[in-house]
């Protein structure tokens, strides 16, 4: 599903964002992101998604070859994607039903489906509640299942988490991922970049940390240490 | 069908974030567009007037009453002998009775009034290119059979030189606020991808093609374009209907303009206009999504 080969990123002006890099992820998987802030775990999760490419070597995802993509199939490969980024990134402007809409809307499907896939949605993250509100009007983890629903707009087969329960107290932060495991429990592979030690030690599921950009650990049932 | 009002309805909430520099972008469009239409058939109507006068007569001259048949013979035999003279015509004092008849039948008193042998016959001359009037001039001046000479050519040329000048005035004018038009769209569209710059990098994050993303910004400068065209084109035609019926213009010039001439001429701004749209959404697009 993933898969890096002698990865490194560094950005203009030197500093190395991630170097040589070599893992792979398979269809199913849940995998644990974990390092300090700074250790590259954004970085890597925006290499898979095409928002930056690397210096050097070869990433594939969803049978893309992402390190070499050009421009015009950026849409094709986030299309097989769900992203949730660091901030959850909702549209101010518009309901928890109307964020979700949207991106069906922006996938193309016709109007009846959308109404319908998007309740589906809200169901499955919970929000039946929250339907009508703005985002002003949730609290922070509501907030982070609005943008898991619109990230599951597409049927991803990969779901790339940002921290989703990055400012969240340990409840929310445990029902964020049960969340995430249900997803999971359907077929979606998740990879989830953290630095919560309470969320990754609660289940042993696949660990791989990363420090100062290196991969320094990759455990099947690994603890945050 | 769902994507195409999306993107309609996109374009009309992105222009109501902006309504002033919306009816800017259409005034100076509409200013530029009407610049254009007016000139352009303007200077039509001035080349069909002056076609006409360009196969007519040039030069008249007038005769002497005194003059004999056998002198306004050689005359025009010399006249006809000239190289740069095409074709001479003579008119009887008869010929001109009849045509003053013509020329004033609305005008019965003055029909009434005027002693008609005063008229004089005269020699009509067409030239190869009117503005040789002159070298006719030259040669006939102190001619004992000539009474007067009249050339239409210097008052022609004039309007015609003014026109040219007036189209080349009115060019470089549409020119430059063609060109402010171009830079107001350009802000537009600036100014509503940085209100929507969310909106734009969730899209780009769940997979929206890049057309997808631009295509309301593509209508929103190409519907404000169309737009402006569209009523310079109309008041265009008003004014030209206007001056086609006002009997001011009719007794000074004749409005002659074809009706294929201006649709051919709509048709050709509303296609510009659109170009104009899209040419300047690419150009706004690339600067406004930094891409
Ligand atoms: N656009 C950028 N330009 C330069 N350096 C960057 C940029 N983005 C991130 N970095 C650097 O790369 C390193 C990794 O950052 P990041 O991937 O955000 O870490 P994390 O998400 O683990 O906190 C940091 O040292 C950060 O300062
Ligand atoms: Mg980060």
């Amino acid at each position: 599903m993933i898969k890096l080969e002698n990865v490194s990123l560094v950005f203009q002006g030197g500093s190395v964002a991630l170097s040589n890099i070599t893992t792979e992820i398979k269809e199913g998987d849940f995998v644990y992101l974990i390092g300090h802030s700074g250790s590259g775990k954004s970085s890597f999760l925006k290499l898979l998604y095409r928002d930056t490419y690397p210096t050097k070597g070869i990433i594939d995802v969803v049978d893309m070859e992402v390190s070499s993509l050009p421009k015009w199939k950026i849409p094709i490969l986030r299309r097989k994607l769900g992203i949730v980024t660091q901030e959850p990134q909702l549209l101010e402007d518009r309901t928890t039903f109307e964020n979700i809409s949207f991106s069906l809307e922006v996938l193309g499907y016709d109007a009846k489906e959308i109404d319908a896939k998007t309740s589906t949605l809200i169901d499955l993250v919970e929000l039946q509640d929250n339907a009508y509100k703005f985002p002003y009007q949730l609290s922070g983890g509501e907030q982070t299942r609005v943008a898991i629903a619109r990230a599951l707009a597409s049927n991803p087969l990969v779901l790339l988490c940002d921290e989703p329960t990055g400012n969240l107290d340990p409840d929310l932060s445990i029902q964020i991922v049960s969340l995430l495991e249900k997803i999971n429990r359907a077929g979606t592979t998740i990879l989830m970049a953290t630095h919560d030690s309470s969320i990754v030690n609660r289940r042993k599921k696949r660990v791989l940390e990363l420090s100062d950009g290196k991969l320094i650990r990759d455990e099947t049932e690994g603890t945050y240490v | 069908m769902n994507k195409l009002s999306y993107v309609i309805k996109n374009t009309f909430i992105n222009m109501r974030r902006n309504p002033l520099l919306v009816i800017a972008t259409v005034l100076a469009v509409l200013v530029s567009s009407f610049l254009v239409f007016t000139t352009l058939s303007g200077r039509a109507v001035v080349q069909n007037n002056t076609s006409r006068w360009q196969n007519g007569v040039h030069v008249v001259i007038f005769l002497d009453d005194r003059v004999t048949t056998t002198a306004h013979k050689q005359l025009q035999e010399s006249l006809e002998s000239y190289p740069e003279v095409r074709m001479v015509d003579y008119f009887s004092k008869d010929e001109a009775t009849e045509e003053f008849k013509i020329l004033f039948k609305d005008q019965p008193e003055l029909v009434q009034e005027v002693d008609f042998e005063i008229l004089p016959s005269s020699l009509r001359v067409n030239l190869n290119n009117p503005s040789d009037y002159t070298l006719i001039i030259e040669r006939m001046e102190g001619n004992p059979a000539v009474k007067e000479i009249r050339a239409s050519g210097e008052a022609i040329e004039r309007l015609l030189s003014l026109t040219n000048t007036l189209v080349l005035a009115a060019t470089v004018f549409a020119i430059l606020i063609a060109f402010a038009a171009f830079i107001l769209i350009i802000n537009t569209l600036r100014l509503t991808a940085f209100a929507k710059r969310k909106e734009i990098k969730v899209m780009k994050l769940i997979g929206a093609s890049s057309t997808y993303i631009r295509l309301p910004f593509i209508f929103e400068a190409i519907f404000e374009s169309l737009l402006g065209t569209s009523i310079a084109v109309g008041l265009g035609w008003g004014v030209i209907q206007y001056s086609k019926d006002s009997l001011v213009a009719e007794s000074i010039f004749d409005i002659t303009i074809s009706d294929g001439y201006l649709i051919n001429l709509t048709l050709g701004l509303i296609l510009s206009s659109v170009l104009f749209g899209f040419f300047a959404s690419y150009v706004g697009i690339r600067k406004a999504l930094n891409e």
